[in-house]
């Protein structure tokens, strides 16, 4: 069936960069790390201000107008800075959009995490970053009853093993697997091995969810540079096109009043992104399944048709490396390569869109996929989030 | 029956998001009443409260008291989580979305109360049992048959 998709392949990133992470660390700022982040992917790019019309900063960074002040852009003509109610991908979805309507034609994008301090210890001890968050504040009075946020991701990651009859092994694999991916790429900032016995034994926070499989957070920031894929050409790396973006989102989309396993809106981002794209899963040399929460990669290992619902764990057995303790499909292709949010630290996407852009770009150094040259990005949850991106270099 | 103004409603829920859609929710559990929006058109219930039908866009919208039966549909046990009175993490707190009898896929979280933790489970019925939590009640669940 044909399908209507303009965009395929028609705007591209010309760069990524990040800054260090760090989860214990309070010098730095949510602005200053954006901006190492900005100035770094410019660069890498070979662009200078000048070349930079548009800007879109994910809506916890700082906004577009006062990055382009700091940085001195002299002109812009289109910024957005998008809700991370969706992932970090909504960003880039919104640049690529602009750039192939005309609106800009070569954008700045940024997501700068930053831990708060009701997030950590560490982080309630820095002075600063307490008067940040009574700035930031909380989304008033919250009753321990509520499946809304991250509590949801429990409740159906529950509800999945009582569905299947699975037990919290599967999802120590998808734990396992990030932390192993992790141990490789040394900007990760969990650098210990996890066994499964470490899983299991885990601190409780939501049963059935221990702290192994909720991410870690984090400070740091990634920037990219979207452009045509005709203007990317001419810059400094290696263009990655974007051959297909999707989201998805069904009603009712409320946490506790969700269809069910079988109906949200990773299964809406499947079926587009099949009409939409040139490659899938079989053709790829990297996999992303986002991993926010351990859950979340089971459902997409089995939304994108690698196995029926409720066999994900077995697929990440049967295709487990042993010696390595990570899965590679077809005995090659990791999932994560970066170590994903579990493990080398929480980006609400922006991590693993960066990692395959450099995978792709040939820039991951001391894990570098040889002859990397395709992407599969499943990006996000069930409810207000599902997305995907399949990047490719040609 | 409660009869507080707006103003004296907000004031008993601190905090809370009351808005002139949600309200009539918050008064009856003053009430100790446990009221879900249903359609007054087509009959279609609904949760959390919203301004239309969903279904057949009626504004005629009716907050309607459910008979608190249901089963557990989905299940968890906080180990820590916010502070509210009477609320300990020392021993994991339930919270649980019930399937409500009235429509399949109605639902409404809240915590389970009078049975230990080990007896619970995804699929058990349950029915009301209002708790109290400082000065306002708050429906929560008990596995039918259980006492308290
Ligand atoms: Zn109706």
């Amino acid at each position: 069936m044909s399908v209507r998709y303009p965009i395929k392949d028609q705007v591209a990133f010309a760069s990524a960069a990040t800054t260090p992470f760090s989860k214990t660390s309070n010098e730095r700022t949510q602005a200053g790390m954006a901006i190492d982040a900005c100035v770094a992917a410019i660069r890498a790019a070979g662009l200078g201000a000048a070349d930079i019309d548009g800007i879109s900063g994910s809506g916890t960074s700082p906004e577009a107008k006062w990055m382009q002040s700091a940085l001195g852009i002299p002109r812009i003509t289109w910024w957005q800075n998008p809700s991370l109610t969706g992932t970090f991908a909504t960003t880039i979805y919104e640049a690529m959009h602009a750039v192939y309507s005309g609106a800009c034609s070569t954008v700045l994008c940024y997501h700068a995490a930053y831990r708060l301090p009701w997030q950590s210890r560490a982080a309630a001890a820095d002075a600063m970053r307490r008067r940040v968050g009574e700035l930031t504040g909380m989304m008033g009075a919250v009753d321990p009853e509520t499946m809304g946020g991250s509590v949801g991701y429990t409740a159906w990651a529950s509800r999945y093993l009582y569905e299947y009859g699975r037990r919290r092994e599967d999802l120590g694999m998808v734990a396992i697997n990030s932390r192993s991916n992790a141990l490789r790429n040394e900007h990760a900032v969990i650098n210990t091995p996890l066994t499964m016995d470490d899983y299991l034994q885990g601190r409780m926070i939501r049963n059935p969810l221990c702290v192994y499989d909720m991410d870690v957070a984090i400070d740091g920031a990634d920037a990219f540079i979207v452009t045509t894929a005709e203007r990317a050409r001419d810059m400094a790396l290696r263009p990655v096109l974007i051959n297909a973006a999707a989201s998805g989102m069904v009603a009712n989309n409320d946490e506790d009043q969700l269809p069910g396993l079988h109906q949200h809106g990773q299964q809406i981002v499947v079926e587009e992104m099949k009409r939409r794209g040139d490659f899938w899963i079989d053709d790829v040399d990297l996999y992303y399944p986002y991993d926010g929460f351990s859950m979340l990669t089971l459902a997409w290992i089995e939304n994108i048709g690698l196995c029926r619902p409720g066999e994900a764990g077995d697929f990440m057995r049967e295709h487990w490396d042993w010696a390595q303790q990570r899965v590679l499909l077809r005995g090659r292709v990791p999932f994560n390569s970066h170590g994903g949010s579990l493990s080398e630290g929480a980006t609400q996407g922006s991590g693993h869109i960066r990692e395959a852009v450099m995978q792709l770009q040939g820039r991951a150094g001391s894990h570098q996929v040889d002859g990397a040259s395709k992407a599969l990005l499943t990006i996000g949850g069930f409810f207000f989030n599902a997305q995907a991106l399949s990047l490719h270099t040609v | 029956m409660n009869t507080l103004t707006d103003e004296q409603l907000l004031e008993r829920f601190p905090g809370t998001r009351i808005d002139h859609d949600n309200k009539a929710f918050y008064r009856g559990l003053l009430n100790r009443q446990l009221l879900i929006d249903r359609c007054g058109d087509c009959g279609h219930w609904f949760h959390p409260p919203r301004p239309i039908c969903p279904k057949c866009w009626s504004r005629d919208i009716r907050p309607t008291a459910v008979s608190g039966r249901g089963h557990i549909h989905l299940l968890i046990l906080l180990h820590q989580g916010p502070s509210a009175p009477g609320v300990r993490y020392d021993t994991p707190h339930p919270v649980a979305t019930i399937e409500l009898e009235e429509q399949s896929g109605l639902r409404f979280t809240s915590t389970i109360v009078g049975s230990d933790n080990a007896a619970l489970k995804i699929g058990l019925p349950v029915e009301l049992s209002w708790i109290d939590r400082g000065a306002n009640p708050v429906p929560a669940f008990k596995l039918s048959g259980a006492s308290q």
